[in-house]
C-alpha cells in the first residue's frame, strides 16, 4: 500500500477515536465512529487474500450496523427530549438501545459471533488494532451515558465472561483465541462500568497494555495457532519465557498486572451488592484461565519432539521495534504493586 | 395534488424494490436514483423545497455518481437486468408483500404534515440556517465530515484494487 495512503488511513484511525472521545454531541460521535469504521477497511484488506475481504465485509457490516442503531437512538432522543448532549441521557429505553448498539461494535455477547471469525481472517498486526485502539471510541461513548442501575449491562458483562471463556476452550487458533479473550476482559469492563468508570478505565488499561504485548509476541515468534507455538521457543528463548507471564497475567493471576482490575472490580461487586454477579464472573474466568494454560503449556512448559531441522534457527536482529514490546511485557507482569497509584490516578 | 403525491410515493415503492430485487449494483443504483426522484417530488409536494434540492445535489449528484464509479471499478461484464425472470419475480414478490402490508394496516397518509418549519412562510428557513451555521459555529464537523468523504473514496480505491484480479471482483 502507498506510504501516503497508509498515513492518511492511520491518521484518520485517530481523527475518528479523537472525535468519539471529544464529542458532548450524538452525530459528532457517530461521524467518529463511522471514520474508524471506514479508515480500517483497507487496513484490513490489504494483503487482497479473499480471506482478509470476507473479514473486511463482515466487521463493516455488524459496524455499520451498531452504528446506524446508535444514530437512530441519538435521534430519536433528541425528538422526544428536544436535546442532542451525550451526558443528558437519562431515559432507560434510550440508554438501554444505546448500550446495545455499542455492545454490538465492542463485541460483547451475545452480539459476539463476528468477533471470531474476523480475527481469523485478519494478520496480526491489524487484529492488534482491532483489539486496542478500536474498542476505545465505543468505550468513551459507553462510559459517558452514565447507566444506573441498569440489568442490562450486568447480563451483558456476565455473558461476555461466560461465552469469552467458555468459546474459548474448543479452539486452537491463537486469533480466535484472542478474540474470546478480548470478549472476555471486555465484559469485566462492562460489568463494572455503571458503579465505577474509573475502575472501568482501569481495566481497560490494563486490558490494552496485556492484548498488545500478546499480540507483538505472537507476531515475533510467527504462530497463528497452538502447533507453531510448540516450535517458537526456538525462535526467540528469553521472550517465550517470558510469554506465559503475559497469558496469565490476562487471565487475571496475582501477583501479575492482571489480577488488579478483577481485584478491584469483586470488591467493588461486592460493596454494591452484587455478590452472586461476582462470584459467576471469577468462576467464568476460570473457563478462560483453562485455554490460557494450555497456550503457555504449549509454549514454553513443554518442549515437543522435534526432528533435527527444528535445531534453533539463526537468531536475526527482528525487523521489528521491540522496545514497545520491552514496555507493554514490563507493563503486564510487574505494576501489581502500584495498585494505590493506579486508583488515584483512574480516579481523576 | 393528492393523486401526485400517491404517483410519487407509488415510485418510491416500486424502486425500493427494485433496488432490493437487483443483483447487479448498476441496476440498483438505477433504482436508488428512481427512489430518490420520487420521493424529492413527494418531499416537494409538502413544503420541504430546499431539502429536496439538497437531496437532488448531495445525494444523486455526489454520492450515487461516486457510488456508481466505485462501482464500476469492479464490474460486471454481463450484468443481470430487470426483464430476466430470476430478478423480476423477486421484484413482484416485494410488491406483493408491501401491497399485502399496506392492504392490512389503516395508516392516513401524511399529506398534511409539511417539511420544515413553515418553510414556505418565512423568510429565515430552518433548513438554509442549519447549513450556514454547519459553515459557521459547526467547524469541526464540517472539516471531519469533509475528510471522511475524502478518505471514503480513498478507501474505495484501496478495496477495489486490482479489479478483476484483485478479490473483489464479479464471479459467475
Amino acid at each position: 500500500m502507498s506510504p501516503y495512503v497508509l498515513v492518511l488511513l492511520l491518521f484518520t484511525l485517530g481523527l475518528g477515536t479523537t472525535l468519539a472521545f471529544v464529542s458532548s454531541h450524538w452525530l459528532l460521535a457517530w461521524v467518529g465512529l463511522e471514520i474508524n469504521t471506514l479508515a480500517i477497511l483497507p487496513l484490513m484488506v490489504r494483503n487482497h487474500h479473499p480471506r482478509a475481504v470476507e473479514a473486511a465485509t463482515k466487521y463493516f457490516l455488524i459496524q455499520a450496523g451498531g452504528a446506524a442503531v446508535l444514530l437512530f437512538a441519538g435521534v430519536t432522543n433528541a425528538w422526544l427530549t428536544g436535546q442532542w448532549g451525550i451526558q443528558q441521557a437519562t431515559s432507560p429505553i434510550f440508554i438501554g438501545v444505546i448500550s446495545i448498539a455499542l455492545a454490538l461494535k465492542l463485541g460483547l455477547a451475545p452480539l459476539h459471533s463476528w468477533m471470531p471469525e474476523v480475527f481469523q481472517g485478519l494478520d496480526l498486526n491489524t487484529g492488534l488494532v482491532l483489539a486496542t485502539w478500536q474498542k476505545l471510541a465505543p468505550l468513551a461513548l459507553l462510559f459517558q451515558i452514565q447507566p444506573a442501575n441498569s440489568p442490562l449491562l450486568i447480563f451483558l458483562g456476565l455473558a461476555s465472561t461466560l461465552i469469552g471463556g467458555w468459546g474459548g476452550l474448543n479452539q486452537t487458533q491463537l486469533r480466535k483465541i484472542l478474540a474470546y479473550s478480548s470478549i472476555a476482559q471486555l465484559g469485566w469492563v462492562v460489568l463494572v462500568v455503571q458503579f465505577s468508570p474509573s475502575l472501568a478505565t482501569l481495566a481497560v488499561l490494563v486490558y490494552i497494555v496485556a492484548a498488545a504485548a500478546t499480540f507483538i509476541i505472537l507476531k515475533l515468534v510467527k504462530s497463528t495457532n497452538i502447533n507453531m507455538l510448540a516450535v517458537s521457543w526456538a525462535k526467540s528463548p528469553a521472550l517465550v519465557a517470558m510469554a506465559p507471564l503475559v497469558f496469565l497475567s490476562l487471565a487475571g493471576l496475582p501477583p501479575l498486572t492482571g489480577f488488579m482490575p478483577k481485584w478491584l472490580i469483586i470488591e467493588e461487586l461486592s460493596k454494591q451488592g452484587l455478590g452472586p454477579a461476582a462470584t459467576l464472573a471469577v468462576l467464568t474466568a476460570l473457563l478462560s484461565l483453562y485455554y490460557y494454560l494450555r497456550i503457555t503449556y504449549a509454549m514454553t512448559l513443554t518442549m515437543f519432539p522435534n526432528n533435527f531441522s527444528g535445531v534453533p534457527p539463526w537468531r536475526l536482529r527482528p525487523l521489528q521495534l521491540t522496545f514497545p514490546l520491552a514496555c507493554l511485557v514490563t507493563g503486564t507482569i510487574s505494576v501489581l504493586p502500584l495498585t494505590p497509584a493506579a486508583i488515584a490516578l483512574v480516579a481523576l | 395534488m393528492l393523486y401526485c403525491g400517491n404517483l410519487l410515493l407509488l415510485g418510491v415503492v416500486v424502486g425500493t424494490a427494485a433496488v432490493a430485487a437487483n443483483p447487479s449494483p448498476f441496476y440498483a443504483a438505477l433504482g436508488l436514483v428512481t427512489v430518490a426522484a420520487m420521493g424529492c417530488g413527494f418531499i416537494m409536494c409538502s413544503g420541504g423545497t430546499f431539502l429536496c434540492l439538497i437531496l437532488f445535489l448531495i445525494y444523486l449528484g455526489g454520492m450515487l455518481v461516486v457510488f456508481a464509479y466505485s462501482v464500476a471499478l469492479c464490474a460486471d461484464p454481463f450484468p443481470t437486468g430487470l426483464a430476466e425472470g430470476s430478478v423480476a419475480k423477486y421484484m413482484a414478490g416485494y410488491l406483493l408483500l408491501t401491497g399485502g402490508a399496506a392492504q392490512c394496516t389503516t395508516l392516513a397518509p401524511p399529506f398534511w404534515w409539511s417539511v420544515g418549519q413553515e418553510a414556505d412562510m418565512s423568510a429565515m428557513q430552518g433548513e438554509a440556517e442549519g447549513v450556514s451555521e454547519a459553515y459557521g459555529g459547526g467547524g469541526i464537523i464540517l472539516i471531519s465530515c469533509a475528510w471522511a468523504l475524502l478518505v471514503a473514496l480513498y478507501v474505495a480505491l484501496e478495496v477495489s484494487r486490482g479489479s478483476s484480479r484483485g478479490p473483489v471482483r464479479p464471479i459467475k
